[in-house]
């Protein structure tokens, strides 16, 4: 739930990076906090096992600066994908305002995406929140693997995954490299723009 | 001997589709679905001499148990572990079932190595230790960023609650100590405390606390009969019944206490007659009110709980929802009500108590509905 400051005219909105286990979550941030180091304002936490894997959630905070004159702070987070990390997902997920989902292009990880996909739904459910209604952008990660070991890797084609996750959604979608960077910036102002009309929708905070 | 093709289409982790072509042109093709053993093993009489990857490559047998090798061993440089580990098994069947038999152990040997070890790593990672204790910087933005009321008191309740859901229990239990100070968040701070000792296995400091309690005479008498009758509870989840004592205590006038947010499997304990229903109810998200006629008939409106108080919520019905706004006035009933709570959704039905519109502020214009949860 972003904190509209009248007095100040600030506003802090907060951004999800939702999607499979080891689907490149975490890989996103680490490449935002690379490039975009002007817009971030302090380090990238991020709290992982021996295996790379989230445990609890990586967090990264960025000032967009003034927008219609307003000052526009984001917080990025990254919740863990892995099946049994579900109450921390839910905490995670609470009070977001715009969700990215990290589709992982592999095909053998065609079903994985699609659980992930109804396990956000489920838990937008219990935060009061509707996949239909928040701003939602997919990215259709890892698709420099198709290059990899002589190209014998199956990854999906984007028609697929379209059919697969975003059939009834019907939301923005990027094919993406994450480690490469490729599409990562795209799918970030994406999703930040249709926060930023939602929350005018209900905050009205932008200025004419 | 016949010259034969097959063609392999790989359609998720248990099915492929498999084409055998003889290229002599005196069969037709034989097309099977299945895992690549089950299929092998169909055909095994005569096995083909090249295949078709899903990616369209002709490729010898030995190529394709390469090809697989590779897979899995990017799979597992991904970190998908279960993935890899189909994959070196099946270079291993491959491998068993084509390879001449001098050329094939070192193989095997090289291929089960892996897998051994692919084993041992998943096993680690699905039975992960308790979280390790985290930097106190870590720890301060977890009860920072995870606290979202606007009101103090509920924001450091929240904060703490949060760290005993990272498994931060030492320090949930230095916040929740801090709450105890708090008249309306005391009963409540010392049930989490106590819950934080059993999640680390500490039966004897949850006890000792108690003990503590009963002597500081910080709780008045209902409030440490609900506090003994949630340890007994604890204690016979943990198979130790347990009769634990009652100190004179003088009677303090009650203060209301607050919802929480509870754990799954303390939410699920029966309530004692003499504790008020009020406290122990699940913290409500969120409330789903089904259209029941006209046009809309069966939309369900979901709207975000901003204040909840036991088994009373309050809620923002935003001035669009015109079919809800009409309908709505106090003392209405409503049934079939979806209730959104982080650990579960409950359905029940209502009664509103207060039903007024707000007229400033960002939210003018919208209604601020107070519900009596009824089931």
């Amino acid at each position: 739930m972003a904190i509209f400051n009248l007095k100040s005219r600030e506003i802090e909105c907060k951004i999800v990076y939702y999607g499979p286990g080891r689907s490149g979550k975490t890989t996103n941030l680490e490449y935002i906090f690379k490039t975009y180091k002007k817009q971030v304002t302090d380090q990238l936490v991020s709290i992982d096992t021996e295996g790379d894997r989230t445990l609890f959630f990586d967090f990264l905070p960025m000032g967009l600066g003034k927008i219609r004159g307003c000052d526009i702070r984001v917080q990025l987070y990254t919740v863990p994908g892995q099946v049994q990390y579900s109450s921390t997902r839910k905490l995670v997920l609470k009070g977001a305002d715009g969700i990215v989902f990290v589709a992982d292009s592999f095909a053998i990880r065609r079903d994985k995406n699609i659980l992930s996909l109804k396990d956000l739904d489920l838990n937008l459910k219990e935060c009061g929140l509707n996949i239909f209604k928040i701003p939602l952008v997919l990215q259709y990660n890892k698709r420099d693997m198709s290059s990899m070991a002589d190209g014998s890797i199956p990854i999906m084609s984007v028609e697929t995954m379209q059919n697969d996750l975003n059939r009834q959604l019907k939301v923005p979608y990027f094919p993406g490299s994450a480690l490469t960077g490729e599409g990562v910036g795209r799918t970030l102002i994406e999703s930040l723009k249709l926060t930023l009309i939602q929350l005018q929708k209900e905050l009205k905070w932008a200025q004419k | 001997m016949t010259l034969k093709l097959q063609i392999s289409y790989v359609i998720n982790q248990s099915w492929e589709l498999h084409v055998l072509c003889d290229l002599s042109g005196f069969n037709p093709p034989e097309v099977a679905f299945g895992t690549y053993k089950q299929v092998i093993n169909r055909w095994d009489a005569e096995k083909p001499i090249s295949f078709i990857s899903s990616r369209g490559i002709v490729m010898s047998i030995k190529e394709q148990i390469k090809s697989i090798l590779q897979e899995a061993e990017i799979y597992r440089t991904q970190g998908l572990l279960n993935e890899a580990m189909i994959k070196y098994k099946n270079a291993a069947e491959l491998v068993e079932k084509n390879i001449k038999q001098e050329n094939r152990q070192s193989l095997v040997d090289g291929i089960t190595k892996k897998i051994e070890l692919l084993k041992k790593t998943i096993l680690k990672y699905n039975d992960p230790e308790k979280p390790p204790e985290m930097p106190v910087e870590i720890q301060n933005l977890i009860k920072d960023k995870f606290a979202f009321s606007a009101d103090k008191e509920s924001a450091g309740l929240e904060g703490a609650i949060a760290l005993s859901k990272f498994g931060q229990f030492e320090r949930a239990i230095t916040e929740f100590s801090e709450l105890l100070k708090n008249d309306s968040l005391r009963l409540v701070a010392a049930k989490n405390i106590l819950r934080c000792f059993f999640a680390t296995s500490s039966v004897d400091g949850a006890l000792s606390q108690y003990e503590q309690w009963l002597k500081s005479g910080i709780f008045h008498e209902g409030q440490i009969k609900k506090i003994r009758f949630f340890l007994e509870n604890l204690l016979k989840d943990k198979g130790i019944e347990r009769k634990l004592p009652l100190a004179d205590i003088p009677e303090v006038k009650a203060v209301p206490e607050k919802a929480i947010f509870e754990k799954k499997s303390m939410a699920d304990i029966p309530e004692q007659e003499e504790v008020e229903e009020d406290d122990e109810f699940l913290d409500i998200n969120s409330v789903g009110i089904t259209i029941t006629d006209g046009p809309q008939k069966g939309k369900e409106v979901v709207l975000d709980v901003t204040f909840q108080s036991g088994k009373s919520v309050s809620l923002i019905v935003p001035g669009r929802e015109k079919i809800l706004i009409e309908k709505f006035k106090v003392g209405l009933k409503l049934d079939n009500v979806q209730f959104y709570s982080p650990i579960a959704m409950l359905n029940g039905s209502g009664v509103i108590s207060a039903f007024t519109k707000i007229s400033s502020g960002p939210k003018m214009g919208s209604y601020s509905l107070d519900l009596k949860i009824s089931t």
